[in-house]
């Protein structure tokens, strides 16, 4: 039996992970640039940027959960 | 054949089974740092060691059958048990087939090698009937075709996202996409740390599964410490040696890897990995690495997937589990004969794997060479600090100080050759038209005399010949 949900499901979840992700971080990238402009607040951007950092970090850190069975009956996954 | 000898022989085997497959795989983690100069290749075949060797330890959710029932274990018609002489012959195919696609620089999976000569040694035993196609199907085949899919999808759009996020328009402070680079290594270690939990788990499965059997340990046991340990060492140890022909089909063969977009293809693979290893649609990490790269070099403006190569990689995907199986089968066959055959395949498989690392030295690829010119890359996107911009600002603007003063003096000394050579020109032009004057006044002076010798002429021929000769003379006088 071909498990086509199965299928659907890994797929959809690699594709938003990873936009997630990408996503979150690019935001940070531009932030820091954004802030080196002259007419912006530099630092609400500077902050701004390093919160995407720090989401994006969480959520690999939800990865390392997940990858450590220790880990994930800790969070009760 | 001593039971207890087998038993080491197929750990030994098994153990460098790992090996093979760590130093087959540190190009899924590390082949795009690497390329994109995030890492540094030494530092990185270093973190990816280190990762394998904890993620070996992590988890010990160890398979509690090898072939995943892709092989009918146990009894009934046309079954087979997988016994430790199977293992070894299926052990023989996968290590012989991970060197060789090592050799070729392919990124293969190292399940489907061992699934293939497990396989071929299944056959040998029991028949064609020993293998369950349809798992076969379901298992590995459809899996290899749908993890360089999705895979590559996820990284084609991460790609297309990170660098729709993060463009600028022109004038205003551009991003430093150079800043995915340390995301980079996050991302990278991700995927080595989920490689360390998944594939040292097969290895300890095989080694436990053998000691089962053997009688050694209780059924239904986890493994032992030392298996756990020798695994993880094992895995480290081929993870550090990396296999850097890989690396580089990886890192530059497919396609020229930036930060932003090794990034994409990064978190794509830990992704894909992750979701299919909860979700319980299985990919081979190989597979799913190979596939986020593609995706993330058709994600980019600019970057050609060479498909020639896509081409090979994909083609040794499809020869990865018939290659296997056959080296597997002939193994097994010669299990079958007993001790003789047994020492012939030991003795065979040594010689192979030594032939193929002898003949490997003929152009050794090592972390000099794999990618020479990354160096070079990571030099050219490097992104100076502050400082270093100032500094190369008033560099600039010295050398442009410098230049105009120069230009200023050349100026100056062509304005003056100039000069000088126009005085020159007058003099000479003065001196020409005063030498032109002078003939013409010598001529006009020859006229009159001629118009005053007239009579001359009439009374005496010879006295007119004379009368130039006699004239010349008097101008000479009157010019004095």
């Amino acid at each position: 039996m071909v498990e086509w949900i199965a299928f659907v499901q890994v797929a959809v979840v690699t594709v938003l992970a990873a936009l997630v992700i990408v996503g979150l971080y690019g935001l940070g990238v531009r932030l820091q640039a954004v802030a080196e402009d002259e007419d912006r607040n530099r630092t609400l951007h500077r902050v701004g940027s390093w919160a995407c950092f720090v989401v994006s970090g969480i959520v690999v850190l939800f990865g390392i959960v997940l990858i450590v069975p220790h880990l994930s009956e800790l969070v009760g996954l | 054949m001593d039971p207890l000898l087998l038993v080491v022989i197929v750990i030994v085997l098994a153990l460098f089974f790992d090996f093979t497959n760590g130093f087959h795989d540190t190009a899924n983690a590390m082949a795009t740092p690497v390329a994109t100069g995030a890492i540094k290749p030494k530092t990185a075949v270093a973190l990816a060691a280190a990762l394998n060797l904890v993620g070996a330890f992590l988890s010990t959710e160890v398979a509690k059958t090898v072939s995943k029932g892709i092989i009918n274990e146990g009894e009934g018609p046309g079954s087979v048990a997988i016994t430790p002489s199977i293992i070894l012959a299926g052990l023989m195919g996968a290590v012989i087939w991970n060197l060789i696609t090592w050799l070729k620089g392919l990124p293969s999976s190292s399940s489907h090698a061992l699934f293939g000569g497990l396989i071929g040694a299944a056959i040998v035993g029991a028949g064609f009937g020993a293998v369950n196609y349809g798992t076969l199907v379901d298992k590995v085949l459809l899996p290899a075709l749908a993890a360089p899919l999705i895979a590559g999808f996820a990284a084609f759009l991460a790609t297309k996202l990170a660098y729709w996020i993060t463009k600028r328009p022109s004038g205003t402070a551009s991003p430093r996409r150079g800043g995915f680079r340390v995301g980079q290594i996050f991302s990278s270690s991700l995927v080595a740390l989920a490689h360390g939990t998944n594939d040292a788990q097969k290895t300890m499965g095989i080694i436990t599964l053998v000691l089962i059997s053997a009688g050694h340990q209780s059924a239904g046991s986890g493994p032992e410490l030392w298996v756990v340990a020798a695994c993880a060492v094992a895995i480290a140890l081929g993870t550090y040696t990396g296999g850097w022909r890989i690396m580089r089909t990886m890192g530059k063969g497919l396609t020229d890897v930036k930060p932003a977009q090794g990034f994409a293809a990064e978190v794509s693979t830990a992704s894909a990995i992750l979701a299919s290893s909860h979700l319980g649609f299985a990919l081979s990490t190989t597979q799913v690495a190979s596939g986020s790269v593609i995706g993330s070099g058709l994600g980019r403006k600019g970057a050609g997937v060479r498909w020639r190569t896509a081409g090979r990689i994909a083609t040794g995907w499809l020869f990865t589990l018939p290659a296997a199986a056959i080296v597997g089968a002939v193994a097994a066959a010669l299990t079958h004969l007993g001790l003789v055959g047994m020492i012939i395949l030991v003795v065979v498989g040594l010689a192979s794997i030594l032939g193929i690392f002898i003949y490997s030295q003929k152009d050794a690829v090592g972390h000099h060479n794999a990618m020479s010119d990354v160096d070079n890359s990571g030099a050219a996107v490097h992104i100076p600090t502050k400082k270093e911009r100032r500094s190369v600002a008033r560099k600039a603007r010295n050398a442009a100080q410098r230049a105009e003063m120069e230009a200023k003096r050349a100026r100056r000394a062509a304005d003056e050759a100039a000069k000088h050579a126009k005085e020159l020109a007058a003099a000479e032009l003065r001196e020409t038209r005063r030498k032109l004057d002078e003939e013409a006044a010598a001529r006009r002076r020859a006229a009159k005399a001629d118009e005053a010798a007239p009579d001359a002429e009439a009374t005496d021929d010879l006295d007119a010949a004379d009368a130039p000769t006699s004239a010349a003379p008097a101008v000479e006088q009157k010019e004095n």
